[in-house]
């Protein structure tokens, strides 16, 4: 079979189900329950840090989680103070925390928050445990923290009650390695779909709290949250594309088995 | 139709190509996607990093011992000049030095103490059993002072197994991520550039 065939029939895999919607089912998982838990029991006013860990290039994995969680918080009447540690990360950051915080009508410095970007990951978590303020001097604005007033009372990790890494790499291991290990905060993770399994047994362990993996843990808080947006739109593509690779892989191997059979 | 939406439309369709076969349009869209990825690393680095951390506190706020780590950063540049890299050396030993201080004690307690602790309890449950299982067998694939035969080999075998599960519920969830970026993409086309998707 010609590899231009295979593409143009995953192509159409992706491209029928986001024009036809087919509505397949997509059930929870414990593991994206378990960040909801999380985020749903904070009172309101509670701060939840949101780490954009990623690069541009899974922007269309990363977006519908972190919009998801942000939907979550702002409508829980969290606190959110956001940070990049992957210089990729930052105006994607900057713009999804944007995108969001006007859906709810929050004010920035008062209700959220962007540090901006900060390179020697293992520096910027560990120095955030003692003083975020001497990590991130001025936000992403350069604007003193000493100036933003939902900072008056923040001084480091013992102010904040969750820490989520949204991330395309394993940056959420440093979080665990540093914001975990050494001052036992919580910390969940939203990864793209192809580091999900590195996350597991941290998930087992107990070192995180939660995962969301890819497109699917996005598809599943939206259902938790009952805001339908990115994930759950994608998720018949998903499915059906997945079909059509295992048809594909099932083929392959008949023919194989067929053409040794036949040459034998 | 925005003028962004356009480009990003064309760039999109320029890398594409490449799926058909190597091409003049999809070089161009790799070689800016390149370059503007570390025209922009480096300008939210410098501004980010070197103005607040370093600039700022030298010329704005009379910090003059933070030009002993400026010196240092600039050490690094020896590197480009054969006659002096030994200079970079030095700023080099001091990063792996306190890296290797900080990271170590982190990592033995996060990935090895942390995780053999986990492994060890609830062999009550089904899922520790499964766990401590899979755990001892891949350790005896990977253990090399005694050859694979007789029953170490077998449980070697087993551990194999577990190493194929692994590998294909890795390789499943990267089927997944690369078909979600492809679904991001395929959102953008059909809807913000062609508005096919309602």
């Amino acid at each position: 079979m010609p590899r231009q065939l295979i593409f143009v029939l995953i192509a159409l895999s992706v491209a029928i189900p986001l024009v036809i919607k087919l509505g397949l089912p997509n059930d929870v998982t414990r593991e994206v329950r378990q960040v909801y838990d999380e985020i749903d029991q904070l009172d309101s006013g509670s701060v939840v840090m949101i780490s954009f860990d990623h690069e541009a290039s899974s922007l269309p994995e990363v977006k519908p989680m972190a919009v998801a969680i942000l939907r979550h918080c702002f409508f829980k009447n969290l606190k959110v103070i956001s940070l990049a540690l992957l210089a990729e990360g930052t105006a994607i950051g900057d713009g999804i925390l944007r995108e969001v915080a006007k859906e709810y009508d929050k004010e920035y410095g008062k209700d959220y928050l962007f540090l901006g970007f900060r390179p020697q990951y293992q520096a910027a978590i560990l120095g955030m445990g003692e003083d975020i303020k001497r990590v991130f001097p001025q936000d992403y604005k350069n604007i003193s923290l000493e100036q933003i007033s939902m900072m008056k009372d923040i001084k480091n990790y013992q102010d904040i009650s969750l820490i989520i890494s949204v991330a395309d790499g394993d940056m959420p291991a440093y979080w665990v390695d540093y914001a975990v290990s050494r001052y036992h905060k919580k910390v969940a993770t939203a990864v793209t779909a192809v580091m999900a399994t590195s996350f597991y047994p941290f998930l087992a362990s107990g070192q995180i709290v939660g995962l969301l993996g890819g497109l699917k843990g996005a598809a599943e808080y939206e259902i938790l949250i009952q805001q339908p947006g990115m994930g759950q739109r994608g998720m018949d593509a998903q499915s059906v594309s997945h079909l059509v690779i295992i048809l594909l892989v099932l083929l392959g191997n008949a023919g194989y088995f067929l053409r040794r059979k036949f040459t034998e | 139709m925005q003028i962004g939406t356009l480009i990003a439309a064309f760039l999109t369709l320029c890398i594409f190509s490449f799926l058909y076969k190597d091409n003049p349009f999809y070089k161009f869209a790799e070689h800016l996607l390149v370059g503007i990825s570390v025209g922009y690393i480096l300008v939210i680095a410098f501004n980010t990093t070197v103005t607040p951390k370093l600039i700022n506190p030298i010329f704005q706020e009379g910090k003059f011992f933070y030009i002993i780590p400026g010196i240092l950063g600039f050490f690094m540049f020896a590197r480009f000049l054969p006659k002096y890299v030994w200079l970079s050396r030095i700023s080099i030993a001091l990063i792996i030095g306190a890296g290797a201080g900080v990271a170590i004690p982190a990592t033995m307690q996060a990935k090895i103490l942390a995780q053999m602790q986990a492994s060890m309890t609830n062999f009550a449950t089904p899922d520790g059993i499964i766990i401590f299982v899979a755990v001892a067998t891949t350790l005896a694939y990977f253990f090399f002072s005694k050859e694979h035969k007789g029953w170490f080999g077998k449980t070697a075998k087993v551990g194999t197994w577990f190493l194929m599960i692994f590998f294909g519920a890795t390789f499943g969830y990267t089927i997944m991520s690369r078909i979600s970026l492809l679904i991001g993409r395929m959102q953008f086309l059909l809807g913000d550039f062609l508005h096919v998707i309602k």
